[in-house]
């Protein structure tokens, strides 16, 4: 938000008037410009490959895993914070190769830019340590590294304890010692190397060891102390669940409901990447060829982000940036060797005949090769374009779909109800749906919710999910605790819109059911005899009365569907509903839309009279 | 200040051990670490993960009209989903590509025998326009209207 109002007032000062509201729109996109140049520089630094960096630069600007958190429109974080994440891995590198403290410096400047704007900055205060870490174990630390990373770290964290959300964590919290670590090992390290220096062999042997087991003696206690009081705080909930996946699954169903925060399939890789899954082996062999410290680094990260984009979908953005820079380092490597075969060289007399025999077919492989390489980089430009047309460039909130004959179905439903409530609804009424739909009614329908996106509150969405799951009579009392006067729900029976409440359901459940006052939730209850989650008339009778089920399917049993089929039947569930003809006795319906998307219900206010 | 130092051990002995560290223990060299890292990739990408979080069957299977229950190979029209069976595949298809690639760049030192280069550059082209159409063709297969408008 900085960045835009920066942006901004740069502008307005500049006499160039473009309304805040198109710089916050075109922000993401501007600066996945940027990423492309930043994309090109770092691939530069690495040295590879001379050429390198065009490819990597080509590959990102179309590449579909970063296209689609930086489309216009999406203000989020990751718009800015992949910029300032390869903004500082670029520094970093260059700290690294030159060892002055000006770029370690700027290094640390762009990292407090990039904690600013992203809590995955916990990604980058990770992955360098570890790079420290690598290069002390494989025999390359130097005095550029000790001073690359003694200034970061220093700089680096004061700035980043600026930020008042993070502010004394890097001293506190599990996800920040492995910093503390490195920098005091660096510190050591170069003092042992100091000693070494001036210090005759045997004197050195007896003082390194003494001082070693000392050492190693006081850490272990003082880390183990200061965990066991409690003085530095474990590994928090979304970290530690993506070291051990099945965490949140158990423990955290909120985390674990989130769509994005799935496990990765492999057509997921592949429709984010195509071209990028094949070149990546190739390019962290040609890293592995010629080892530097750089080249260190990106190995570290591309290994790193391949386990984590692997554990949760959302991750594959941190993934696409080291994936296009390997890549363009395996294609140009390759098409350098190749493109000079094309040509063969006037070859000198007697000397090289003997090992040239040996390259048979030089120029028609190289032209070979070429054409096919051109052939495969030609179809990710296709791939890119198509899926950034048909999965990453549809405005959420408006839906289309594809009638039969071919002619294209609008539902405008979500408008047509959140502007049904701000029109005709008090100003000061409060309405409960689930955390997904918050900050669309709080924006356009202009109402307090209950819960939004921000799922702050887990214990407040655990309410919220105990309503939902309750008979009727049961969540009446908490609708009247949390004072709701309307309650709204999303329901894609009668289109087939697959996204709706019923099958967000079972997380309700399980979320519901996650705190002490809703302990009587249970999941198992949801479930028919043989443990299938059914809305026909086989199935539990629990759900069949909940109030999700009624706020859903009240009326639609006089609904005819689809040809052929009986009235109530569910087009998403495939099933006729069980529980037809009820009426509901705490809630009133207030608004369906035209495709009984989104159904609104008033909540009927205590009787005037006892019994 | 000696003897400070030497008032603990006039009580404590020394013990008289000699820890060596062991001979085969050896940093790995940087090709080993690359195919370890490989085979880490192979079974990311197949989302190995996904399995076992999530649990689907290793393969699908659907009812025709006749009763029989037939299987199916690729679990349709989602790009988020997937069977075990086709996850480990693709991921397999995945690095054999990658392997094509590296082996182009292998055969390219003038010291390898004629016939070795020749084979060996065949069997690369081979793998790479193999795997590249099969998974083209997996994807067409997992989501009908894959590269259509």
């Amino acid at each position: 938000m900085v960045t835009s109002a920066t942006l901004y007032n740069i502008m307005q000062f500049l006499n160039i008037t473009i309304d805040i509201r198109n710089v916050c729109v075109f922000l993401a996109p501007f600066f996945s410009s940027l990423t492309t140049i930043v994309t090109y520089l770092l691939t530069k630094e690495l040295k590879v490959c001379d050429l390198a960096g065009l490819v990597a630069a080509a590959m990102i600007a179309i590449v579909p895993g970063y296209i689609s958190r930086s489309v216009a429109g999406s203000y989020d974080n990751e718009g800015i914070a992949i910029f300032c994440m390869l903004l500082t891995y670029y520094f970093w590198i260059k700290a690294v190769n030159t060892g002055t403290i000006l770029w370690a410096t700027l290094t640390a400047l762009a990292y407090f830019y990039m904690v600013s704007s992203w809590g995955g900055y916990v990604f980058l205060i990770n992955l360098i340590p570890l790079h420290v870490l690598a290069l002390m174990l494989l025999g390359r630390f130097s005095a550029r590294v000790y001073v690359a990373y003694s200034t970061l770290y220093c700089v680096g964290t004061v700035l980043s304890m600026q930020i008042s959300f993070v502010g004394f964590q890097p001293v506190q919290s599990s996800e920040h010692m492995l910093a503390l670590g490195v920098f005091g090992l660096c510190q050591l390290y170069a003092f042992a190397d100091y000693l070494r220096y001036h210090l005759s062999p045997a004197n050195f042997e007896l003082l390194f060891k003494a001082l070693l087991t000392t050492l190693l003696a006081t850490l272990g206690t003082a880390v183990v102390v200061l965990t066991v009081t409690g003085k530095i705080s474990p590994w928090t909930g979304r970290f530690y669940s993506l070291l051990d996946p099945s965490y949140a699954k158990n423990n955290i169903p909120i985390i674990a409901s989130v769509s994005e925060h799935q496990p990765t399939s492999w057509s997921s890789f592949y429709f984010d990447l195509q071209v990028l899954v094949f070149l990546f082996p190739a390019g962290l062999y040609f890293c592995f060829a010629k080892l530097t410290d750089a080249n260190i680094f990106i190995i570290l990260y591309g290994v790193l982000s391949i386990y984590f984009a692997g554990v949760m979908v959302r991750l594959m953005l941190v993934l696409a940036p080291v994936m296009c820079i390997v890549s363009g380092v395996a294609a140009s490597s390759l098409l350098s060797l190749h493109v000079k075969d094309i040509e063969p060289k006037v070859e000198k007399p007697d000397k090289k005949k003997k090992h040239e025999n040996n390259l048979v077919f030089r120029s028609e492989v190289g032209a070979i090769f070429v054409c096919v390489l051109g052939c495969l980089l030609v179809s990710y430009v296709f791939h890119c374009t198509w899926v950034t047309s048909e999965a990453y460039s549809s405005p959420s909130i408006v839906l289309s779909a594809r009638a039969h004959d071919g002619a294209r179905i609008i539902f405008d439903d979500f408008r047509e109800a959140y502007t049904w409530l701000k029109m005709n609804t008090p100003e000061d009424s409060k309405v409960m749906s689930w955390w997904d739909y918050g900050y669309q009614i709080t924006a356009m329908a202009n109402r307090t919710v209950i819960v939004d996106n921000n799922t702050w509150n887990n214990t407040h969405i655990s309410r919220v999910g105990q309503a939902m799951a309750s008979s009727e009579e049961h969540a009446y009392e908490i609708m009247r605790e949390l004072d709701v006067d309307y309650v709204l729900v999303i329901f894609g029976g009668l289109v087939g819109y697959s996204s709706d409440d019923i099958n967000k359901f079972l997380w309700m459940v399980r979320i519901g059911g996650s705190t002490d006052r809703g302990a009587h939730i249970k999941e198992a209850d949801y479930y028919t005899g043989s443990g299938e989650f059914r809305v026909d008339a086989h199935g539990s009778p629990t759900l069949l009365n909940c109030l999700m089920y009624k706020m859903s399917y009240y009326k639609f049993g006089l609904v005819y569907t689809e040809g052929g089929r009986p009235p109530g039947y569910d087009r998403v569930r495939g099933a006729e509903i069980g529980n037809k003809d009820f009426n509901l006795d705490v809630l009133e319906e207030a608004y369906t839309t035209e495709h009984w998307l989104v159904r609104i219900y008033k909540v009927k206010p205590l009787p005037n009279r006892g019994l | 200040m000696e003897a400070l130092f030497a008032i603990p051990f006039s009580v404590l002995e020394l013990p008289n051990i000699k820890i060596k560290k062991p001979s085969w223990l050896q940093a790995p060299s940087a090709m080993t670490t690359f195919s370890l890292v490989l085979f880490s990739y192979f079974l990311v990408t197949g989302g190995i993960i996904y399995d076992v979080i999530v649990e689907p069957p290793s393969v699908g299977s659907t009812t025709d009209e006749h009763g029989h229950s037939r299987p199916v190979a690729f679990m349709p029209n989602r790009v988020n989903g997937q069977y075990i069976m086709e996850g480990l595949a693709s991921s397999f298809l995945f690095s054999l590509g990658g392997l094509g690639f590296i082996i182009l760049d292998r055969t390219h030192n003038p010291t390898t025998p004629k016939l070795n280069r020749i084979l060996l550059i065949s069997v690369a082209f081979l793998c790479i326009l193999v795997s590249f159409f099969t998974t083209w063709i997996f994807m067409r297969m997992k989501l009908p209207g894959y590269l259509q408008n």
